[in-house]
């Protein structure tokens, strides 16, 4: 989701990320500071994302986080494995096809 | 996907040594974060208090984000680890003594585990430097002593081709072998093996370089005269050049072609001897001359060595049975020569623990001192521990209180004690060599490299280091579990109240068997040493001083037996005429070198034995007419040999008295008769009786012997006795010169003082075991004391606060001594009993095992008493005069 976030509006902070899962969940997901950041950490750890130190429009610093092409790529294969799985599961649950 | 991930843990544990992102520039990252959302939420028209506090809410707190980035920033239990590691160095490093002690505990108990361990694995243990050894055993008929198995060629051909439960038989034989590398060179004296060609295949060791012997080469009575050489024999005579291929050495004068070299890891199958150069087995006739009997048609001329490596899926079991129908059916086939022989087989550990039961019993005693010792060392680090418990327990509860989890508490703990034992399992090491070291000075007197190679081993040093850890961890672990167990504020408020009574019983057990097991090894050692030191001062019943050896083989160069003892009369005639030589005798072999070899079995004559009664066997040693009086053997009764005493004569014995004694009890047996050997030969008379010696080690009881007349038996090795007016030393170089006068290609071996061959075959073994015992005692002890001295301070400490209570109402310094130290007294008091009770016990298992051991060595037993009292004393004086000066009020006050 933070990948499909930053692959859609580009660089983001920290809390602007926030702010825009909370708005496409519509309050579903109300992430704190203590779960976002451990996984921006990982993600930049595993070479997802990129963060680097800028200011916002309204001057303030903040640490801006983009993704990668290696961050692309595995949205990609996330995406499809996730359609895969929920088509699995929609199919045992619903009883289809 | 995986890339990633492993991307992620390279980073994190880069993390975990160095911080890519500081603290502060995670802090930043979140305070921003905040900041952001009170501005939206004022910018939403909330006042300045109410936004900060909505944003926080929202976002969460900073510092449980702090701790969360900073678990996904490395690899917390890393982190953890070295700070565990580095908080136990820094628990090591302020309680010096506690380190110290400790560490010299365990290095000592393992370091002796090991070293004795190695020794008992070079001499019987170590298994056949083979692919897979436990499959390959030994067979062949038990020979007189019933100490090897062997057999006749005719018997291991026959046995190789009917056997089903083996996939090879190999035999070999061992010869001397004057070696030539050079065609003109001077020969030395090597050990060869005669090897059957199927050898190198069934062992499944392959030559270093060129190949191993064809079938064909072992097919033709003496006709392949090709060598390998062992890789050690390369190494030092051709220096581990690979062109030695297709070059020529003479073997007892045979010229072979060397065809291949042994690999560096294959030293032979005798733990004892390194095979230095192999050579077919059907070159035997050529390269061994002195042969009594047809090596490859007599059924009874058994002397080779059979092993064979067991077919998969067959068991010991199944191989014995095998042998026993095909024994059985030999003895069918050839009445004469194999009627009951039985074909027996044997593991390697088998074989080698009937070859010497003596070595067994050593290694059984010493493997138990070790074990004693380390459980003395392993109990003085568990008293250490213990004692610091309590201490430790309040840390823990504290720690607990403040809100470290159990798991962390474990593992700091275990950290500390793996670095003690880790410390001591380095200096154990140390330990191991010295030890290893001191077994290094077992010699055998000769000049064939017949040294076993003591080696540490390294599976003993696991094992000792093992059981140290696991001592060192579950003591040093008792109090995180204590503490983690019970109720927290119990331990906190009253640190002193738990848990007394069954420590400290426990604590005074341990201490009670440190003192009980290091008396038993001091009063053994002292025991040993006296027992010894009587052996010693008693001597070997002949001179030892003055005298020189040197050992001829003519034979070995092709010269028949009669040329051979001619050449002995030349060289003894000579010899005689040297400055500085008082006299010379000859016999085949110096007194103290008279091996179990060479006994045979000896009957009066005209006895008839019944089948199932023992026959007595004797040691035979062949002397000519000055040996009696050269070597100072006093002859009881009868005469001495004279050079009368020749192939012509009546053939004539000398007994000692102790053969004397078991045939002939209260009769006089000069003039009586007796049969040597199994052989046809007419009897001997007996002419004189010899005081009996020590033939070979000090501590044997009485061994019957059979002089025979050098002029009636010749022999194809002579040793010349040379008895010298000054250094026997000086001698050796003159008699040198003087054999290779006579014949320049002469081998000579074994030329050293007889007292030295003395020391070296008889008192230094026991120099070397008393050391060892002693050395185990005195550590034993050494260790015992600390851990008495750590009691009684330890058990004087939790009382302070009662001594100052008896001091306040009246109690004098003298009456708290007293009570402090008859604590640590009777402790060491009922050690001691219990020690020298077992010390009297481990008399009787010594003298069972060698023969050793005094009925009564009070004096032993009142110089050890004496001596731990004495120390024990001093160590429980100590804190109990720092007892005695508390200060009531002091006392009183700290708690």
């Amino acid at each position: 989701m933070v990948l499909q976030t930053l692959a859609t509006l580009g660089p983001l902070h920290g809390y602007a990320l926030a702010g825009r899962l909370d708005q496409v969940s519509r309050g579903a997901l109300q992430i704190n500071m203590g779960t976002l950041y451990p996984g921006l950490m990982r993600l930049e750890q595993r070479g997802f994302v990129r963060g680097t130190w800028g200011v916002t429009e309204n001057n303030r610093k903040a640490r801006f986080y983009s993704i990668t092409p290696a961050g692309r790529r595995q949205l990609v294969a996330e995406k499809a494995e996730w359609d895969r799985m929920s088509s699995i599961i929609h199919r045992l649950l619903r009883g289809e096809g | 996907m995986m890339t990633s991930l492993f991307r992620e843990w390279i980073v994190r544990c880069w993390g975990a040594i160095r911080r890519r992102r500081s603290d502060s520039d995670l802090e930043e990252e979140l305070r921003s974060h905040i900041a952001l959302a009170e501005e939206e939420a004022r910018r939403r028209g909330d006042a300045p208090e109410r936004a900060m506090r909505t944003a926080t809410i929202h976002a969460g707190g900073v510092a449980q984000a702090m701790e969360m980035l900073r678990e996904q920033r490395g690899l917390p239990w890393i982190a953890d680890l070295i700070r565990d590691v580095r908080y136990g160095c820094r628990m090591l490093r302020r309680n010096p003594g506690f380190t110290c002690v400790s560490v010299v505990s365990l290095s000592i108990g393992v370091g002796a585990t090991a070293a004795v361990f190695s020794f008992a694995d070079a001499l019987l243990l170590r298994p056949l430097p083979v692919p897979h050894p436990d499959r390959v055993v030994t067979i062949g008929s038990p020979d007189a002593s019933g100490r090897n198995l062997v057999a006749s060629f005719r018997d291991y051909v026959d046995i190789r081709d009917r056997t089903r439960t083996f996939d090879g038989l190999v035999a070999f034989n061992s010869f001397n072998a004057a070696v030539a590398t050079h065609p003109d060179g001077l020969p030395k004296v090597h050990i060869g093996v005669l090897v059957s060609g199927n050898f190198f295949a069934v062992l499944g060791v392959d030559p270093e370089i060129g190949r191993a012997f064809r079938p064909e080469e072992d097919a033709v009575p003496a006709r392949d005269a090709v060598v390998i050489l062992g890789h050690d024999f390369w190494q030092h005579e051709f220096g581990g050049e690979p062109a030695v291929l297709g070059r020529m050495i003479d073997v007892n004068g045979v010229p072979c072609t060397i065809v291949g070299v042994a690999p560096a890891h294959f030293t032979g199958l005798d733990q004892y001897t390194r095979f230095e150069i192999y050579v077919p087995l059907m070159m035997w006739p050529r390269v061994v001359r002195s042969l009594t009997a047809e090596p490859f048609e007599a059924r009874d001329f058994r002397s080779l060595t059979i092993k064979g490596r067991l077919a998969s899926g067959a068991a010991l079991r199944d191989a014995q049975t095998e042998l026993t129908v095909l024994a059985a059916d030999l003895a069918r086939a050839y009445p004469a020569t194999n009627r009951n022989r039985d074909i027996a087989v044997r593991t390697e550990v088998q074989a080698r623990v009937i070859q010497a039961p003596p070595l067994v019993g050593l290694l059984a005693m010493l493997t138990t001192l070790a074990a004693a010792v380390l459980f003395v060392a392993c109990a003085n680090v568990a008293g250490l521990l213990t004692s610091r418990a309590p201490v430790r327990t309040r840390e823990m509860a504290l720690r607990m209180a403040i809100g470290a989890g159990r798991r962390r508490l474990l593992q700091q703990l275990f950290i500390e004690s793996l670095l003690l034992s880790a410390l001591g399992g380095v200096l154990a090491i140390g330990v191991a060599y010295a030890g290893v070291h001191v077994f290094r000075q077992f010699q055998i007197p000769t000049d064939l490299p017949v040294v076993p190679s003591f080696d540490l081993d390294r599976r003993a040093l696991l094992v000792g280091l093992l059981v140290s850890v696991v001592s060192a961890v579950l003591f040093g672990m008792t109090p995180a579990l204590r503490s983690t167990r019970g109720d927290l504020t119990a331990v906190l408020k009253a640190p002193d109240a738990f848990g007394s009574g069954r420590l400290r019983w426990g604590r005074a057990l341990l201490v009670g068997g440190q003192v009980a097991v290091s008396v038993t090894l001091l009063v053994i050692a002292t025991l040993m040493y006296r027992s010894f030191q009587e052996l010693i001062a008693h001597g070997p019943g002949y001179r030892t001083d003055h005298l020189l050896q040197m050992t001829l083989d003519p034979t070995l160069l092709g010269y028949t037996p009669v040329q051979a003892q001619q050449f002995f009369d030349r060289v003894a005639e000579r010899a005689r005429a040297v400055p500085g030589v008082k006299s010379i005798a000859l016999a085949s072999s110096a007194p103290s070198d008279i091996g179990p070899s060479s006994g045979m079995t000896v009957l009066p004559d005209g006895v008839q034995l019944m089948p199932d009664q023992e026959r007595i066997r004797a040691l035979t040693s062949i002397v000519d007419e000055h040996y009696f009086a050269i070597a100072r053997i006093p002859i009881v009764s009868g005469r001495l040999f004279t050079a009368s005493d020749s192939a012509t004569s009546p053939r004539v014995a000398i007994i000692n008295e102790h053969l004397a004694q078991l045939y002939w009890s209260g009769q006089d047996p000069i003039g009586k008769r007796l049969r040597v050997g199994d052989s046809n030969e007419p009897p001997v008379e007996i002419v004189g009786v010899a005081k009996t010696a020590k033939y070979v080690a000090l501590s044997e009881s009485p061994i019957p012997l059979v002089y025979l007349a050098y002029g009636q038996h010749p022999q194809k090795r002579m040793t010349v006795l040379a008895e010298s007016l000054g250094d026997p030393k000086d001698l050796a170089a003159p008699l040198r010169d003087l054999v290779r006068g006579l014949d320049a290609n002469q081998p000579v071996y074994n030329v050293r003082s007889v007292g030295e061959s003395y020391r070296m075959r008889m008192v230094t073994i026991f120099d070397v075991v008393v050391e060892l015992v002693a050395a185990m005692g005195i550590a034993g002890l050494g260790l015992a004391l600390v851990g008495l001295y750590g009691l009684v301070a330890y058990a004087a400490n939790r009382r302070t606060r009662e001594i100052g209570i008896r001091m306040a109402i009246g109690a004098n310094r003298t009456t708290v001594l007293l009570m402090v130290v008859r604590q640590g007294i009777t402790l060491s008091i009922v050690g001691l009993t219990v020690g020298l009770c077992a010390g009297a016990g481990a008399r009787y298992a010594m003298r069972a095992a060698f023969g050793l051991g005094r009925d009564i060595d009070l004096l032993g037993f009142i110089l050890v008493a004496a001596v731990v009292l004495a120390v024990t004393l001093l160590a429980a004086y100590v804190p109990a005069r720092r007892a005695s000066r508390i200060n009531p009020m002091v006392a009183l006050r700290c708690e």
